[in-house]
């Protein structure tokens, strides 16, 4: 069927498409109804990219962050007018299955999958009307949560995905540098999880001090480094990453835990010579998995994390042609707010 | 109930192509009829639909439902000599399952891109007004001329919008204005709303959408197929 679809172009310039969208084997037709703009669809519009990466992506579909609705299985493994969420990150029916299986660990999963597409980056993203879509990356949405707070639930897989890598035992204290919404979020999750010491650090208190954290800090604070923190999250990412890795290093207990989720454009330097004395770990994480929104849904039926969640939902934008798309990015593009709009999808 | 009203009874006289009705032409493997029932197909608001066909297509329309997997085409119902009887036939041949209040959304089968959307605000507006029409605002000065070779006036054109499909009406509403019609001997009309308008009753507007146009000319036909072989560009 002919949908409309609208992709970036070239930086701050969308352009109206018409895909022809096929209903293929194992995928099934879904109606997108609400999403999100990420920070990396935001890279991909201000243009802050490799300028040969943007030339072999534009044209492309934006936004990984999205619910919709079924209008069509016919393997009927789905009903017509379930709800549910897309889970971005695609393995391909071509992936090595023996190699897969080497990621295919509870610490890790098929997000570190070296030939998983990932909706909006190398595979289409959600900014159109109708998709067809796999099955196997569709997941129904709880009942009784706002679909407004279930548009996050990306994000929170994220999270989950970020805290899995670590085993907590009880009393450890978990400190997260960022005071984005991803920060945020993992924030939530850690409370939710039952995690009695959380602490975060940021650049800016009138954000933090509506973090679900127990203690709060700006950056740079010498008390910081007297905390007795056992795992430290990094959602800062960009210039600001190095600083507060370096803080996060010079925190941390001895054998403590690092957790990577910024992304940086740039090399980091790291101070290397403390890493060795504490005896720290790092981790990178990037993307999640069907496991981790499976969790995802779980956290959201918590009433006090969802609460926590629609704390970031700074309005809804009708979305009716594509320049209410365009200027919702445009306005996304400046918003120095924690939190964010969900798009709400009517052309 | 929803119903949806296709209209694919014409002959297409102004394509070029002699061996089938512009509904039937093939833009990248599917009839442009297929095309755009697939998006009433889809539509979760819409419960069944009637095509209404010319009657030597309309086994070939039937394989087409079959060969796409229309599960909600209820009803195909032979055309008429005008667009308004083509209507008439359809609203005819509902009257026994469509109650007052039922919502008939007729839509032209040769506008393929009309959009979830539009089908909505058509049946909220429906239900709404009992009325409605769907269009576009004019961006070009429209003139008005009565004998073809000089201006008569140029009308404000704000006051202008541009009619498309879908009209959408409570069934009581339409197929009274069409009785009334056939009663006063008016078979021609190009277009419902003006049967609602002659009958004395409102018909609310619709925003509809540039690229909701017709298949009317081969240059129409051309500009559609360029539009979604865009949209089909392959990365390497």
């Amino acid at each position: 069927m002919l949908v409309r679809s609208y992709k970036i172009a070239a930086p701050r310039s969308f352009e109206n498409y018409i895909d022809d969208v096929i209903l293929n084997k194992g995928e099934a037709l879904i109606k997108i109804d609400k999403v999100a703009i990420c920070k990396a669809d935001l890279r991909y519009y201000i243009g802050n990219r490799d300028p040969r990466l943007l030339g072999l992506k534009y044209p492309l579909n934006l936004i990984h962050e999205a619910i919709g609705t079924v209008c069509k299985d016919e393997g009927k493994d789905f009903n017509v007018g379930d709800k549910v969420v897309f889970v971005p990150n695609i393995i391909p029916d071509s992936a090595d299955f023996e190699r897969l299986k080497k990621y295919n660990t509870p610490e890790l999963g098929e997000n570190y999958c070296s030939e998983a597409l990932f909706a909006s980056s190398n595979f289409d993203g959600f900014s159109k009307e109708y998709i067809s879509y796999p099955k196997k990356n569709l997941l129904k949405l709880p009942e009784g949560v706002d679909n407004n707070i279930l548009v996050f639930l990306e994000l929170t897989s994220v999270a989950h995905a970020a805290y899995r890598r670590i085993k907590f035992k009880k009393g450890d204290a978990a400190a997260v540098w960022g005071d984005g919404n991803l920060g945020f979020i993992i924030c939530s999750l850690l409370k939710a999880m039952g995690i009695e010491n959380v602490i975060a650090v940021g650049k800016h208190m009138d954000k933090l001090e509506r973090f679900p954290a127990d203690k709060v800090f700006i950056t740079g604070d010498p008390d910081i480094e007297k905390l007795s923190i056992d795992a430290a999250y990094e959602c800062v990412g960009g210039d600001f990453a190095e600083a507060a890795i370096d803080e996060m290093i010079n925190s941390v207990e001895i054998g403590g835990k690092l957790v990577l989720s910024g992304v940086s454009e740039s090399k980091i330097p790291f101070n290397t010579r403390k890493i060795l004395e504490k005896g720290i770990s790092i981790y990178g994480i990037t993307r999640s998995n069907v496991e981790d929104f499976k969790s995802a849904i779980s956290l959201m039926k918590i009433s006090e994390y969802s609460n926590n969640i629609s704390k970031l939902i700074l309005g809804e934008k009708v979305i009716g042609n594509i320049g209410d798309f365009s200027d919702t990015f445009e306005e996304e593009s400046h918003n120095k707010n924690l939190g964010k709009y969900i798009l709400d999808y009517k052309f | 109930m929803n119903i949806g009203i296709v209209l694919a009874g014409g002959q297409g006289t102004r394509m070029g192509i002699a061996d089938r009705p512009k509904q039937f032409i093939d833009v990248y493997g599917k009839p442009v009829v297929i095309h755009t029932l697939e998006n009433f197909d889809i539509h979760p608001e819409i419960d069944a639909i009637a095509v209404v066909c010319v009657k030597e297509w309309q086994d070939d329309l039937k394989i087409l439902i079959r060969k796409f997997e229309l599960n909600k085409v209820k009803w195909i119902i032979d055309g008429g000599k005008t667009r308004q009887e083509s209507t008439y036939n359809a609203l005819d041949a509902l009257k026994e399952i469509l109650h007052e209040d039922d919502i008939v959304v007729i839509h032209d089968s040769a506008r393929p891109l009309i959009t979830n959307r539009i089908i909505s605000d058509n049946i909220k507006g429906a239900k709404e007004f009992g009325a409605v029409d769907t269009v576009i605002p004019s961006t070009d000065t429209i003139v008005r001329s009565l004998d073809g070779s000089m201006i008569s006036n140029v009308p404000l054109r704000k006051e202008l919008y541009l009619g498309q499909t879908p009209q959408s009406f409570k069934f009581s509403i339409i197929k009274e204005a069409h009785d009334i019609a056939w009663s006063n001997n008016i078979d021609n009309a190009t277009d419902d709303c003006q049967l609602i308008l002659n009958n004395g009753k409102e018909v609310h507007l619709i925003a509809g959408d540039k690229l909701n146009f017709k298949i009317t000319t081969q240059e129409d036909l051309l500009l559609l197929k360029s539009i979604v072989k865009l949209g089909k560009l392959e990365r390497i």
